[in-house]
């Protein structure tokens, strides 16, 4: 979901942008999000530059009357579009004085209109208690793109004063469409936990998975795992009806990387749900590492899953290609998950296991230093061993001959599991 | 995006057409060009309208330079 831009979402700001219905601009969500976007920026620019010298006119005349006044006539005479055509214009605190002096309902409509990047400096100046008034009235009739363009504009008081006003499910789907997704770390960053809290809570109740991952998206990884294993501290049911909603919605690639950032206590927790123990979960959670590479996110939560369910992962090795292994195997390396890996290498079928040890091999000197020192730290000689045994027995003794020159009491560690599994020709090599 | 449908849409954004609008065919965009040209006029017809009535809110005292302001 990274970048990710909804067509349906642009098309109903550039509906809006030139006072048309979504529906009459259907045929747009065949265009890329950003495609749609970029022509609305430009629509934006066109609209602005038809009328700029009168916009500006009226904005400097502006100045010459009391704010109250400016507030009526503005109500009156400009309504909401051309009053958020003005905005930008004004000074910022003429324009924060005008709009102390107008409802809420009517700044609300005016923010439908308004372009945030062009009254960015009003936006920031608008008081906490006027922007919380306004968000409400914005959530209260659904308009959660345009909040969503705000946030990235607002103080952070006036964000702070919106996030109170808004109710959660609102705040999910805000964050979901808004635009500035660099902007959301900083958002939640604002929230306590006990509010972090509520919002999964709401997410698992009102079915908006696909909303809170896509801020876990956009997260930190620190903010990631803090939001992961507050989500593991809840209730089976929550976290449950996260596994069916990315079951559903084919949303693994967004669940792995959060439960690589979850504590281990909490990783462990999500391993061991009764949702992920079915053989079509687990599946779909093999296939989304292998499209998006998330084999380090793999590699972590293997030695965690129980016995049964490591069982049928590796039966889905099976019908991994070559390509996959040395992914996972570089990904092992870089990642420092030799242990994860290895352990559940021993537990492959043969075919599988066989192409793991062929890699092993042909490993350069680098990569089979850091594999020995991890399975030496991790006292997984054995499960190596076992691995090793797929090998050809002139491959064996040449890997052992490699081996054989590790500091020595890793390779006498290896060789007492080699001589334990009877494997002579790598015991062979690596005694000599 | 034949010649004919860029050379009706070009004008309407201000001369810059932004890629990735392939997709569209040239009715879809040539009916967007209009949509575009409607949003405009109607806007100018709104703001020119807003302008003649905030005049007649404004105090009498005051009409003589804003007016001037406005339209010099």
């Amino acid at each position: 979901m990274k970048g990710y831009l909804s067509p349906a979402v642009e098309v109903r700001k550039l509906a809006r942008l030139i006072g048309v219905d979504a529906e009459d601009l259907a045929c747009f969500e065949r265009l890329e999000g950003q495609a749609i976007r970029d022509l609305r920026d430009q629509v934006t620019v066109v609209l602005f530059d038809a009328d700029r010298q009168l916009l500006a006119r009226v904005a400097t005349a502006t100045k010459l009357i009391p704010a109250k006044l400016a507030a009526v006539i503005g109500e009156r005479a400009f309504g909401p579009l051309l009053c958020a055509r003005i905005t930008g214009l004004l000074d910022p605190s003429r324009a924060v004085d005008i709009a102390n002096h107008l409802p809420v309902t009517f700044l609300a409509d005016l923010s439908l209109h308004l372009d945030p990047r062009r009254a960015s400096r009003v936006i920031g100046a608008m008081p906490p208690a006027r922007v919380a008034g306004i968000a409400a009235e914005l959530a209260a009739s659904e308009e959660y793109i345009t909040m969503g363009g705000f946030v990235g504009h607002l103080s952070k008081a006036a964000l702070l004063a919106a996030l109170d006003a808004v109710d959660d499910e609102s705040l999910l789907r805000t964050a979901y469409v808004i635009e500035a997704k660099q902007n959301i770390a900083a958002l939640v960053a604002l929230l306590p936990d006990a509010r972090l809290d509520d919002i999964i809570a709401t997410a698992s109740s009102a079915d908006l998975w696909i909303e809170a991952l896509d801020v876990l998206d956009h997260v930190t990884e620190r903010q990631r795992g803090t939001l992961g294993d507050l989500a593991a501290a809840q209730d089976d049911e929550v976290l449950d009806s996260m596994v069916r909603a990315a079951l559903s919605h084919g949303l693994w690639s967004e669940v792995l990387p959060v439960v690589r950032a979850m504590s281990p206590e909490s990783r462990k927790r999500f391993a061991t749900l009764k949702s992920i123990q079915a053989r079509r979960v687990l599946a779909t959670i093999i296939d989304a590492a292998a499209e998006d590479s998330l084999w380090a996110e793999l590699l972590v939560l293997l030695p965690l899953l129980p016995t049964t369910a490591r069982r049928q992962v590796a039966a889905l090795a099976t019908s991994f290609d070559l390509d996959l292994f040395e992914q996972i195997v570089s990904t092992a390396h870089e990642e420092e998950l030799w242990p994860a890996l290895i352990a559940f290498a021993a537990e492959l079928d043969k075919g599988p296991r066989r192409e793991i040890a062929k890699l092993i091999d042909e490993s350069d000197a680098d990569v089979l230093g850091s594999l020995l020192s991890a399975v030496h730290e991790a006292g997984l000689q054995a499960d190596l061993v076992t691995v090793l045994r797929e090998l050809p027995a002139a491959g064996q003794r040449r890997l052992g001959t490699r081996i054989a020159a590790a500091p020595t009491e890793l390779v006498e560690a290896l060789t007492e599991a080699a001589d334990a599994a009877v494997l002579e020709p790598l015991s062979k090599a690596l005694k000599a | 995006m034949s010649q004919a449908a860029r050379r009706i849409l070009k004008p309407e954004l201000g001369g810059i057409v932004p890629g990735g609008l392939e997709a569209l065919t040239d009715e879809e965009l040539t009916a967007f060009a209009a949509m575009l040209r409607v949003a405009k006029r109607r806007q100018s017809e709104q703001l020119g309208a807003a302008v003649d009535e905030a005049l007649e809110i404004v105090p009498r005292l005051l009409r003589g330079t804003i007016r001037k302001i406005l339209f010099g």
